[in-house]
């Protein structure tokens, strides 16, 4: 699965470098306005260290609050399931609060917090955190009938099991909801760092735009799209180790 | 007799009727917003200049995501405005663009600090001090060229990662915050003026930093093929700034600017228009735009120093300076 991930993701960057060579050679366009291969490979070369390590610290900060996503997005949707009119009321704050431009709210949280670490972890946090805060209220808010019913019939029905159930259920769109949140988290990270941090690879691409340098961008690029891959594919892979797991009980 | 005055009269009207002259279109890239350091640009429009020069222009505002240059070269406008920088950043990679014209005499670019709170009288009291830059940017560079030409290593001295975000200079945790003479510090100098606190601006040009600022671009191609175009563009360009920088023009400036950019208040523009003048208006009897060689080989040389440009980059081959400067 890593293989296939990491060659499928080597086809899509090589494509796009295609094309813009092919644009750049067709139209005659100077290394300012898209870099020729030499400089890509001798950019590559000395950035990809100091890139890959921002890429690390990224990755980092992105799993954090992926992590964070996750837990809070499990307690409020099971909150959220308790009553018809919790659940919709959380679904409109989150359907509106999603609303909200990123880049308009980071300043502020960048006010409050600094530009350090918990900035960068809280608007990742934010842009993965309500996808999932959706996709979550409705697993948790559908009740499987055919299974719960007997519970009810017979007075065992907790909470507890009750959550159980409806997680183990969809089991498959839970991870396929948390996987796909994942770019996002990384996504977020990017924008934060892009937005005010002093570290990570969106502060490398900020400053590299700052300098017109699209080499040191499309190399940015090429360590993010490898981090994210490995990132997928171990969520992926805990995803159907936890279904294979669970299958087995 | 009456006969002939009919058909006169008839070849008079048919010749007035006739196809007029299509003014020529062209496009033209700001490097920011619409703001006072375009007022010249915006108002050589919306008082016909380049109509009056046969020319349709359609001024577009630029921001952080656009770059004029690329633009150039892309077709996508015919003029544009960038710094000094983006253009030798930009010629060193074989972009074919070249200089017509320099705006900005002073580059507008300055440090505000409080002169009770942090002494400044020389270069070499920046020692021990946190200065704000914006890592990658021209502020960057121009304060390391303020280090260096004053050999004060930048172990001597602290830079702060500057953002959007004042706070940090408010709070006194910054000495020395960079911004804009005639655009931001109008603005910051109010609201410390108005908390009773004193300020002033370090000026890297009176440190003997000279970094050339916003410039009028365009391609070689452009300047090669159609010459022409290019001095009534660039006469209407002069005539707007000269005119938009006049104090007697000055309500009319206002209007123009405040047209374009409806967030700020009148008197903030006018503050600002009145410091764009210090910044931009030659010596008596020097024309609008001069370019100053001096100053753009001193740009070049401190990229060069600070390995952002090779030192080999021909600095005369980008500069038009026999455009009737």
């Amino acid at each position: 699965m890593l293989l296939r991930r990491i060659y499928q993701f080597f086809i899509i960057y090589l494509l796009g470098i295609a094309l813009l060579f092919a644009l750049k050679y067709t139209l005659r366009l100077s290394d300012y306005v898209i870099p020729s291969p030499d400089e890509i490979w001798r950019t590559g070369r000395d950035y990809a260290g100091p890139y890959l390590l921002a890429v690390l610290n990224t990755l980092a900060v992105a799993i954090l609050g992926h992590l964070l996503s996750i837990c809070l997005a499990t307690a409020v949707a099971v909150l959220g399931r308790l009553t018809a009119w919790v659940g919709s009321f959380i679904r409109t704050a989150a359907y509106n609060i999603q609303a909200y431009p990123i880049v308009a709210v980071a300043p502020i949280i960048f006010i409050l917090l600094g530009d350090g670490l918990a900035s960068r972890l809280l608007i990742a946090a934010m842009i993965c955190y309500f996808p999932l805060l959706l996709s979550f209220i409705g697993i948790f808010s559908e009740p499987v009938s055919d299974i719960e019913h007997f519970y009810e019939s017979t007075r065992r029905m907790t909470w507890r099991l009750q959550v159980k159930i409806r997680a183990f259920e969809n089991i498959h769109k839970l991870t396929t909801v948390i996987v796909g949140s994942a770019t996002m988290a990384m996504v977020g990270t990017i924008v934060a760092e892009f937005i005010a941090a002093t570290a990570g690879i969106g502060y490398s691409i900020r400053i590299a735009l700052y300098q017109s340098d699209l080499a040191k961008i499309l190399v940015a690029l090429f360590l993010i799209g490898i981090g994210t891959s490995l990132y997928l594919v171990g969520l992926e892979r805990a995803g159907n180790a936890l279904q294979k797991r669970l299958k087995s009980i | 007799m009456k006969r002939a005055s009919w058909v006169v009269f008839s070849l008079l009207f048919l010749l007035a009727c006739g196809p007029k002259e299509k003014a020529e279109e062209v496009s033209y890239r700001l490097k920011w917003l619409y703001n006072v350091s375009a007022v010249g640009d915006l108002y050589a429009d919306v008082y016909g200049y380049f109509a009056q020069n046969g020319l349709k222009v359609n001024v577009k505002p630029g921001g952080p995501e656009r770059d004029a240059l690329k633009e150039l070269e892309l077709g996508y406008a015919q003029f544009g405005v960038a710094s000094a920088d983006q253009v030798f950043r930009a010629v060193a990679k074989g972009a074919p663009i070249v200089v017509l014209a320099q705006l900005f005499r002073v580059n507008p670019l300055h440090w505000i600090y409080r002169p009770d709170k942090t002494t400044f009288e020389r270069a070499e009291d920046l020692k021990g001090k946190t200065i704000g830059v914006t890592f990658g940017g021209n502020d960057e560079t121009i304060m390391r060229a303020v280090l260096a030409r004053h050999a004060i290593a930048e172990t001597q001295v602290s830079l702060f990662s500057v953002r959007y975000d004042y706070n940090p200079f408010y709070e006194g945790r910054v000495e020395f915050w960079p911004l804009y003479l005639n655009a931001q510090a109008v603005i910051i100098g109010e609201k410390l003026d108005r908390a009773g606190e004193k300020y002033a601006f370090l000026n890297p040009d009176a440190l003997g930093v000279r970094f050339v600022a916003n410039s009028v671009v365009t391609t070689r191609e452009m300047l090669e093929k159609h010459p022409g175009t290019v001095k009534r563009f660039l006469a209407a360009l002069r005539q707007g700034w000269q005119d938009a920088l006049d104090p007697h023009n000055e309500e009319k400036a206002v209007q123009v600017l405040l047209q374009m950019d409806r967030e700020t208040p009148a008197a903030v523009v006018r503050r600002q228009l009145a410091a764009t003048r210090t910044l931009m208006l030659p010596a008596p009897g020097a024309a609008f735009g001069k370019i100053d060689r001096d100053a753009w080989k001193q740009t070049a040389e401190i990229m060069a120093a600070q390995q952002l440009i090779p030192a080999q980059l021909n600095v005369e081959t980008v500069l038009m300076t026999d455009l009737k400067n």
